[in-house]
């Protein structure tokens, strides 16, 4: 203590010129090293939907080699107070624009970071994939080609957008006998997104919404829109947003004002295996008779090795976007392969063969290509329900080209 | 410490005499020196490897960026005494002022120049708004409802989604430029760093002047013993009120100038956490001396985003077996909770405090709400 | 209400200490009128949880004037003991049926966890706060933001940044029938067990030789000095207790809900603040009444469907009572402070 007092500033200074002088070191090796960078919010709450998003695109990267070049990762966190914050995701996307060696990013993770992201990254023309941004705005319309600012498509992402995933669980949920339904959303671009979607559909098909509210991430009492729903006589719940906003509290005071019993409809934000701190973890046995959704395929031919990989290399199970993760990180793989067979490996080569070429990927997601504004093809929406304290796959909608 | 201190310093006093009288020419010759010098900097091995030289300048804009909204923020504390915990709030109308004038979303197309006023004057009006009802109250009333203020605003952008695209936030904005001559872009962050580095040394000689004026010392006055200000004819309110205006248009200007260089708004980037982020700075640097809480900004924002993020980095490259197994990125904040409490504990003046108000705590006792 | 002076009648005397429980009793039928038995409960059970942390922030304000922005924190992590103590040292699963066997476990975790909070809070006051008495006062508050984001991290190492289940010791089953509708005998016992902590408070405040001695050092710190009370002492038990009534609400907090998280501390502190200065900060009553206000408006806004208007709301109300009431529900004149 004494030593900081006197010495605090040139202390400080000292530690980060020490840790100047060995970041030095590691980033001089260039030349033929080619770099995936890696962005996702990486502390705090962030760190346990995006966590292991970063372990599956380390995986697939330590994998991967390429003939005639060393391929490394960088991973940049630009989670800040334990958020994901899109100041710094912009930061960030420039430290790799100017690291020449990054050929290609996997990320973001959230919808805002991505866009603070794309317009720096169309504008240097580095490839990015994101696996999980579901908001159609990033890539669809006016508002894609803003962001874009009219440049090449540069942005991929290996999942289906809210405004199919929302209307899949309702056309489900009219069919499972939901009439009367009460929708609860997390107030945030995800939750609220899913949410709308649903709700349109919901009323388009005939049903009814009695009860629609929206409560912050962070909210801990969920008692008293629980008994509005129960006031409201619903016949399911709908609740748009993740695990980490409050779906499994939600559920939990849901069974305390006596609807335990009624059909809990969410989307990909609650589908989250069965670990630690997942939605069927927390709701414990209330998690009965819920239902989620998830924008992939159910049955990949690989998935069972996948998961004996992961677990052998991080000692955990595989959840969440594990498997996005890991397939972003092997099209930009391929991408940068095929450019290397093209000879010349450039961002712009790199962009051109995932993005241009309009081939399939064999991807851990199952075959992965993209349409003209980057989103995947593979528009097929699985359902899920917890049946025995874990998911089952009922069925899936393929929503085609 | 001081003896070494005086000793480095007297070859420097003729040249610090001269720009004690020619101030305003001394910030800008120090800006422009320093803004050149940075740059320069990064390509010296220790910096270069860390990250390239642009976005080491990219890093810089932001860093300004923040201590500006501290200098903006030290006029509210350091100088007129008043404790605002809502700052952001300020911050997010100035980039949504923006947003809102020149973005596909409202299909306006503003330019950016005339928006930075118009930043500034949205910042004033509602620090007047807020002010007006509210600063008849004692210090930590206001504080606490500048923090319901602060907490509210971006509610209510959330909420409003019909002009605020909600949650979304607004994307796509406009980047500044100046007709045939340069068009700003987001991977070349020298025009944005010029551009920061020009209104940095503005603000700072406004404050400075400011600090100097009869409102400034009135503003002092008030600090150390309102009634007594009052006794001897001030008007309390109008001056606090201008303290409030000048901190909030500020802020609102450098909600422009961030949105921007970011070129999205969203409600999140604007929560409690920035309001306490450049508290911090102000406190740490030192309140009161707007150079001190300008470096304070500086360092704390290139500690928290570059030197946290290397930690990983830089134990690697120590190769101490036990630690390699740990990911620091998950410890940056803890780090920063301890440099925060070590730092004030130390030195609760701040890194560099004001040089007035060193003479007045340092060997006094400071009764209850001795400093507000 | 104190304020009501000497020279009134004794009519007026009676009336005025009567305004305040009068307008309170109204309130609560508006209220149980307008949202409905359950949702009235929910309001109770909630606004009994943010009174309990309340009383932590207006008790150190009253006597440091520190706004001790780590309070919440030290809530969060008082849920976090509670959860350790109840499924890893009693090996509490989930509901206990036999009745003597929960009131011994529920009483074992409340003494168990506030002592362990009272501990932290002194020790928190210890390094972080006390060698900053003398301090400019805005250096305390940077080291109580320090502090919570040490906590924060802290917790989130040892368990994980995801939510985490609490056993739920309290059968949620159990209920009585009030007027037709079901009321959880949780309910009733958090909303019991928290207004019993309050009531032992107060009486400790005014009835002990160390009330009195918190009483006079938030009026003049100095001159209680010279009164002979140790300043130091008193405080560290201003703390001492605050925290151990944060580690109390962590304790109902995890019964009620079944779960706690790393980041929970954030929100909750920033609306138990909200009410400390609602109620007027630095008085204890207050605190409490605030607790339940904010409460009410929230379950209110949920039940009509504003829930995501919710915090505005109750910020808003907060903004405009400073404005025409500064001095917050009851008052914060030092004679009530604690």
């Amino acid at each position: 203590m004494k030593v900081f007092n006197k010495k605090g500033l040139s202390a400080l200074a000292a530690v980060a010129i020490l840790a100047a002088a060995c970041g030095g070191s590691s980033a001089s090796t260039a030349g033929k090293t080619l770099t995936i960078g890696i962005s996702f919010p990486l502390n705090g709450s962030a760190l346990a939907s995006a966590g292991p998003a970063r372990d599956g695109a380390l995986l697939a990267i330590k994998e991967a080699s390429i003939e005639g070049y060393t391929l490394k990762a960088k991973v940049l966190d630009h989670a800040k107070e334990g958020a994901h914050n899109p100041d710094q995701a912009a930061a960030d996307m420039l430290t790799f624009v100017g690291d020449e060696s990054v050929v290609a990013v996997v990320g973001p993770f959230n919808s805002a970071s991505a866009k603070a992201q794309i317009p720096v990254s169309s504008e240097a023309g580095l490839l990015q994939c994101s696996p999980s941004n579901t908001n159609p705005a990033l890539t669809k319309g006016e508002d894609g080609a803003a962001l874009r600012g009219g440049r090449a498509v540069n942005y991929v992402r290996v999942a289906t957008t809210d405004d199919l995933q929302g209307p899949a669980v309702a056309v489900y949920a009219k069919k499972n006998g939901a009439k009367k339904i009460y929708i609860l959303d997390s107030t945030d671009a995800y939750g609220k997104g899913v949410a709308d979607a649903f709700e349109a559909q919901f009323i388009a098909d005939g049903g009814t919404v009695v009860g629609r509210t929206g409560l912050p991430t962070g909210t801990t009492d969920f008692s008293a829109v629980a008994t509005a729903a129960k006031a409201a006589d619903a016949d399911s719940i709908f609740y748009g947003g993740v695990t980490s906003d409050g779906a499994p509290l939600f559920r939990n005071a849901l069974a305390q004002a006596g609807l335990g019993a009624l059909p809990f409809y969410g989307a990909d934000g609650i589908y989250d295996g069965t670990g630690e701190g997942s939605y069927v973890a927390i709701a414990g046995a209330n998690a009965e008779n819920s239902y989620a959704s998830q924008a992939a395929i159910e049955n990949i031919p690989g998935k069972d090795a996948f998961n004996t990989k992961f677990k052998a290399e991080y000692g955990k199970d595989a959840e969440g976007y594990a498997y996005a993760g890991y397939a972003c990180a092997q099209i930009l793989v391929e991408g940068i392969k095929a450019a290397v067979t093209g000879g010349d490996v450039t961002r712009e080569t790199v962009r051109a063969a995932v993005v241009d070429k309009g081939s399939a990927f064999e991807t851990v997601l199952g075959a992965v290509s993209f349409d003209e504004v980057g989103d995947t093809t593979q528009r097929i929406i699985s359902l899920y329900k917890v049946d025995g304290g874990a998911w089952k796959f009922v069925e899936e909608i393929n929503y085609g080209n | 410490m001081s003896r070494i201190v005086d000793a480095v310093n007297a070859p420097f006093a003729p040249v610090r005499a001269y720009f004690r009288k020619h101030r305003s020419f001394g910030i800008f010759v120090g800006v422009v020196l320093l803004s050149v010098a940075l740059p320069l900097l990064t390509r010296v091995p220790p910096f270069d490897g860390i990250q390239s030289t642009n976005a080491w300048v990219n890093a810089f804009t932001t860093a300004a960026i923040y201590a500006m909204l501290a200098m903006g923020l030290n006029v509210v504390i350091g100088f007129a005494g008043l404790l605002d915990l809502g700052y952001a709030a300020f911050f997010a109308l100035g980039g949504y002022t923006y947003a809102l004038a020149a973005s596909p979303f409202s299909g306006i197309h503003l330019p950016f120049w005339p928006m930075l006023l118009a930043g500034g004057i949205v910042g004033a009006i509602f620090g007047v708004l807020l002010g007006a009802p509210t600063l008849r109250l004692r210090g930590d009333y206001l504080a606490i409802v500048t923090l319901g203020f602060g907490e509210i605003v971006p509610i209510t952008l959330m909420n409003a989604d019909k002009f605020t695209d909600g949650v979304n936030g607004i994307g796509g904005i406009d980047k500044p430029s100046i007709p045939g001559i340069l068009q700003f872009t987001l991977i070349n962050p020298w025009p944005m760093y010029g551009l920061v580095v020009v209104l940095f040394t503005l603000i700072m000689i406004m404050i400075y002047r400011l600090e100097d004026s009869r409102l400034g010392r009135t503003w002092d006055a008030i600090r150390e013993d309102e009634l007594a200000a009052e006794s001897s004819g001030v008007n309390t309110v109008i001056a606090k009120l201008q303290a409030f205006a000048v901190g909030a248009s500020i802020a609102g200007i450098v909600g422009v100038v961030n949105a921007a260089k970011i070129t999205i708004v969203t409600p999140d980037q604007f929560r409690f956490a920035v309001s306490i982020s450049a508290l911090a700075a102000v406190v740490l640097g030192g309140m009161g001396n707007t150079i001190g809480v300008a470096t304070g900004a500086f360092i704390i924002y290139l500690f928290q985003s570059i030197l946290l993020k290397q930690l990983n980095t830089l134990v690697e490259n120590f190769n101490i077996p036990i630690l390699n197994q740990v990911d620091f990125l998950e410890f940056q904040y803890v780090l920063y909770g301890i440099v925060l409490v070590l730092m004030m504990l130390k030195r609760p003046q701040g890194i560099f405090p004001a040089r007035r108000r060193m003479r007045e705590f340092a060997p006094l006792k400071i009764g209850k709400g001795g400093l507000k | 209400m104190a304020t009501v002076n000497a020279t009134s009648s004794s009519a007026g005397r009676l009336l005025g200490s009567l305004r305040l429980p009068i307008g309170i009793v109204a309130f609560l039928g508006i209220s149980l009128t307008v949202l409905g038995i359950d949702q009235f409960v929910n309001a109770l059970t909630l606004g009994a949880i943010y009174a309990l942390v309340a009383l932590g922030y207006t008790m150190v304000y009253g006597i440091i004037e520190l706004i001790n922005f780590a309070h919440g924190d030290v809530f969060m992590v008082g849920s976090f003991v509670a959860m350790f103590i109840s499924s890893s040292l009693l090996g509490n699963e989930g509901a206990i049926t036999n009745i003597p066997l929960l009131a011994g476990s529920v009483l074992v975790l409340f003494a168990l966890t506030i002592g362990v909070m009272a501990i932290v809070g002194a020790l928190i006051e210890r390094l972080a706060y006390r060698p900053l008495r003398r301090a400019p006062r805005l250096a305390p508050l940077i080291t109580a933001i320090g502090v919570s984001f040490i906590l924060q991290n802290v917790i989130q190492f040892f368990f994980g940044p995801t939510i985490v289940t609490v056993p739920q010791l309290v059968p949620i089953e159990w209920s009585i029938e009030v007027s037709g509708s079901r009321v959880p005998l949780l309910n009733i016992f958090v909303i019991a067990a928290s207004v019993a902590l309050m009531f032992a408070l107060q009486l400790f405040i005014s009835r002990t030789r160390t009330g009195r001695a918190m009483r006079t050092t938030s009026m003049d710190r100095d001159a209680s000095s010279l009164m002979g009370v140790d300043i130091n002492r008193t405080i560290m038990i201003t703390f001492l207790i605050g925290s151990g009534l944060a580690g109390a609400a962590g304790v109902v907090h995890g019964l009620y809900y079944g779960n706690t998280s790393f980041n929970l501390g954030f929100q909750s502190g920033l609306k138990a603040f909200t009410a400390a200065v609602l109620g007027g900060i630095g008085n204890t009553a207050g605190a409490a009444l605030g607790g339940f206000l904010i409460a009410f408006i929230e379950v209110g806004a949920s039940a009509f469907g504003y829930g995501r208007w919710g915090g505005a709301v109750v910020f808003s109300l907060l903004v405009i009572f400073l404005v025409f009431r500064p001095t917050g529900l009851l008052g914060s004149h030092s004679g009530d402070r604690a």
